[in-house]
């Protein structure tokens, strides 16, 4: 063979480690390429200075001490009780339950989301009052009435009976502080209040 | 563990065949050990560790160079082996086999070192400057005193640039040059390609005869 060999086959080649015809066929090749046989040359010095300086193998200290301990790690492994998997936590551990809780997490997020949007579209005064609310008091005898406004997109719930809040009553750590919103002074009362009363 | 294997506390001290080979003996008839340790014969795993151990341990101070953790690290990849031993299926060399668990363990340890060092990247662990020639290791081979010293001057040599490289490049003419093993022992030992192994040598031999110029070319 006169071709040159492919890469991967002169590395072997420059390494010794090409056996029956494709060495033959490298060989014949390399007869006429003196610097091709001078870097194998040069290489087998190399690998020979390599392995003189460094010994292929030495023994551990105290060998015998070496391989107790191997001996003894594996019968304290044997020993050991086998390991009892939880069939109650096993299942999350399984490599298709994160996968597949993400992308239900990921369809979840998405539907709630065009639900939310939904919601958001500010309703008219008139879809408020035909509905029926449900007005919450923590007590009897308290009058509430609440008041919308389709101009300040508005509701206002009036709540009549209630004892006075005394001056003492912490709010900050009984109420959640909400995000101030722009108040508007021109929510006007637009006819009569539409009201509850709950006994 | 393979729950098939008799209890090894017994097998230590219960009758098996004679062990004949020692450290240092071709492995040639690894496969007979072998085929007795995957049943649970303790004592054959035993002389394969005697025959093993040296390259490994040998192998494994190559890499980290620091005596006590390659003591450690070699026992884990005889207790790896065994652990695993019931899968091997003896289509590589035992011996590469075991190079390729060598290779895992000192990555994994170098890995946690350097989580412990707080993430950043300590090429110490490889490399420590602890060149120590008067480490209580000897050579498996005899040599005349004149060999000895002469070969433990370059060895130190060798070593010290060979800490300069990168642990793949390391790795790769420690495996090659050193033990011997064939391009494509190397690949199933590193987990690559012959290609990448030819490549990481290549650039590996450049870096250390380029590191060691002086001496090498006054051999």
């Amino acid at each position: 063979m006169n071709t040159k060999p492919d890469d991967e086959t002169l590395a072997l080649w420059l390494d010794d480690e090409l056996e029956g015809d494709a060495f033959s066929s490298v060989e014949a090749w390399a007869a006429g390429q003196p610097d091709q046989l001078a870097a194998r040359q040069a290489i087998r010095e190399w690998r020979g200075t390599m392995s003189a300086a460094i010994p292929k193998a030495e023994e551990p200290p105290y060998p015998e001490f070496f391989n107790s301990r191997v001996l003894a790690a594996i019968a304290d492994l044997e020993k050991a009780p086998p390991q009892v998997i939880d069939a109650r936590v096993s299942w999350w551990r399984s490599a298709w339950f994160m996968p597949t809780a993400a992308a239900a997490g990921m369809a979840l997020a998405f539907w709630m989301g065009t639900r939310t949007s939904a919601v958001v579209a500010p309703p008219s005064v008139v879809e408020v009052t035909s509905a029926s609310p449900v007005v919450y008091t923590p007590e009897t005898g308290v009058r509430a009435d609440y008041f919308a406004s389709r101009n300040a997109d508005a509701t206002v719930i009036v709540l009549d009976g209630v004892p006075a809040i005394s001056d003492a009553l912490d709010f900050r750590e009984t109420a959640a502080v909400t995000p101030e919103r722009d108040a508007d002074s021109t929510a006007s009362h637009d006819g009569n209040p539409t009201s509850e009363v709950t006994q | 563990m393979n729950k098939d294997r008799p209890d090894p506390s017994k097998l230590l001290t219960g009758p098996s065949e004679p062990v004949e080979s020692r450290a240092g003996a071709e492995p040639d008839d690894d496969a007979v050990f072998v085929k007795r340790a995957q049943s649970g014969d303790l004592r054959a795993y035993d002389e394969l560790v005697i025959r093993h151990r040296g390259r490994i341990f040998a192998m494994v101070r190559n890499m980290i160079h620091h005596e006590a953790d390659a003591w450690d690290l070699s026992q884990d990849v005889f207790v790896k082996a065994w652990q695993a031993l019931p899968r091997f299926e003896a289509k590589a060399r035992f011996s590469t086999w075991l190079f390729r668990i060598a290779h895992n363990v000192v990555y994994d340890w170098t890995r946690k070192r350097k989580i412990d060092s707080a993430g950043e990247f300590n090429d110490e662990i490889f490399d420590r400057d602890q060149i120590d020639p008067m480490a209580s290791t000897a050579p498996a081979e005899n040599e005349s005193p004149d060999q000895s010293m002469e070969h433990g001057e370059l060895r130190v040599k060798i070593q010290a640039a060979l800490f300069k490289l990168s642990p793949e490049h390391r790795e790769s003419v420690v495996l090659k040059d050193v033990q011997g093993l064939s391009y494509k022992e190397i690949a199933d030992a590193m987990g690559c390609s012959i290609g990448t192994v030819m490549s990481r040598l290549f650039y590996a031999r450049q870096k250390l005869q380029a590191l060691l110029k002086d001496e090498y070319e006054t051999r």
